[in-house]
């Protein structure tokens, strides 16, 4: 049985596929906690606009990928990077990489964004502290960091673009299913053995 | 004491990736308020996010554009930042429903309107702008629920007292997180009233003739 029927909107695999291709350059996630811990302690501005040219356009990729307006997602990425700023003092790196910091903050502005313009309640300021606070800690969050990006692009196609679709696109498992021709029971169960090769639970296992 | 029963992966995964419906990701939050192990998950979930936003390669970062906002962006480094919203903490209050909930049921417990729906089974529904449902219910004890099945997700997160069906023993602070393909019977437990609160992104289906009566109740 064919694993995907072709889909009618190419338009998935190849924002897929483009981020394959840049995935495997190769490029480590740097360790940035020595410039927030300066934003932090001194307000050193020099080190805050060194996290904002790494972090700045790459914000705006992935808020443009979950089909943002370029004009909305460059507002929605300043605002992330001055929570950075105003907020840095909370940022503790042995809890999770400031890639992710930043990445639940867009995430959450980008919701809050959407279920304004819906009516729909918000998620808050509450909420992205409550998870932050409830953040587990690791000690190495920074080592997980490049760990993870290892296994990530190490992963099978079929679950490499099946993570990029759930995030980039932010596409709920039925939206996906229905685009690519899969049965919605395939497409779960291909995201649940990603996310479990990405916590390195299954080994070699494909 | 901590939940036996867990969110999905493919659930947490969809929560970090914002594509939760907002009635699904208020049972989530519920859930995760109670369950350490979620959390956790959830943290290593957006971890991923992470990873991928760091693997975006922009092609032309320091255009004129990237000038212009980076003066933007110094100017309002001055700026008051605002002061976080006070916890609105009100643990110790046993009236007060669990925050997510607020959007749709309100705040107060002894405030809910409850409908009746059988002997014994009470509910409250609220439809969610997006068209997904939002279910409250409350079933005394030792009673059956009709067996039903799903179109789509349902997501239960027990909030009182516990249930058992095929799945296993369900008590307060478990999630069922479950597939189109489930049917189920959940059979309350004796003692307290089991009170739980579901997300439904498609009209459940009743097979039996007793159920289907129920049906219209639920305004399917």
């Amino acid at each position: 049985m064919p694993q995907s029927a072709p889909s009618e909107r190419p338009a998935p695999f190849e924002a897929a596929r483009r981020m394959s291709a840049s995935a495997a350059t190769g490029q480590e996630a740097r360790d940035w906690s020595d410039e927030m811990a300066a934003v932090a302690g001194r307000r050193d501005r020099d080190c805050f606009l060194r996290i904002y040219d790494h972090f700045m356009p790459r914000l705006c990729l992935y808020l443009r990928g979950v089909g943002v307006p370029e004009a909305v997602a460059e507002e929605l990425a300043q605002e992330s990077l001055l929570r950075l700023w105003q907020r840095a003092s909370s940022y503790d790196p042995a809890r999770s990489a400031l890639a992710t910091w930043l990445f639940r903050i867009a995430r959450n502005l980008q919701i809050d964004r959407l279920r304004r313009e819906a009516g729909h309640p918000q998620v808050g300021e509450q909420a992205i502290d409550a998870e932050w606070d409830a953040d587990p800690g690791t000690t190495e969050a920074h080592a997980d960091q490049v760990q993870l990006q290892r296994r990530i692009e190490a992963l099978p196609p079929v679950q490499a673009r099946l993570i990029r679709m759930s995030y980039f696109e932010a596409k709920s498992h039925q939206q996906i299913a229905s685009e690519l021709g899969m049965p919605l029971g395939t497409v779960k169960s291909h995201v649940r053995r990603a996310f479990l090769r990405l916590q390195g639970e299954m080994g070699g296992e494909p | 004491m901590s939940p036996r029963h867990h969110l999905d992966a493919a659930t947490l995964v969809s929560h970090a990736a914002g594509a939760l419906s907002p009635e699904m990701s208020a049972v989530v939050a519920l859930h995760l308020a109670g369950c350490a192990e979620c959390r956790a998950s959830l943290a290593r979930a957006d971890a991923i996010g992470g990873v991928l936003v760091e693997q975006q390669h922009p092609a032309h970062a320091q255009g004129a554009q990237h000038a212009r906002l980076r003066d933007a962006m110094l100017a309002r480094l001055d700026e008051p930042a605002p002061q976080p919203a006070a916890p609105a903490n009100a643990d110790g209050d046993p009236d007060r429903l669990p925050a997510p909930l607020h959007p749709y049921f309100g705040a107060s417990w002894r405030a809910l309107k409850w409908r009746w729906m059988g002997p014994g089974m009470h509910y409250i529904r609220t439809l969610g702008p997006s068209g997904g449902t939002m279910l409250l219910l409350r079933i005394g004890p030792g009673r059956r629920m009709p067996v039903h099945g799903h179109q789509g997700s349902e997501l239960t997160q027990i909030v009182r007292g516990a249930y058992d069906d095929a799945l296993g023993h369900f008590a307060a602070g478990d999630v069922a997180d479950l597939d189109a393909d489930t049917e189920h019977q959940p059979v309350t437990a004796p003692g307290e009233a089991c009170i739980c609160v579901s997300a439904l992104d498609a009209p459940l289906r009743f097979p039996g003739w007793f159920a289907r009566r129920l049906q219209p109740l639920f305004g399917i």
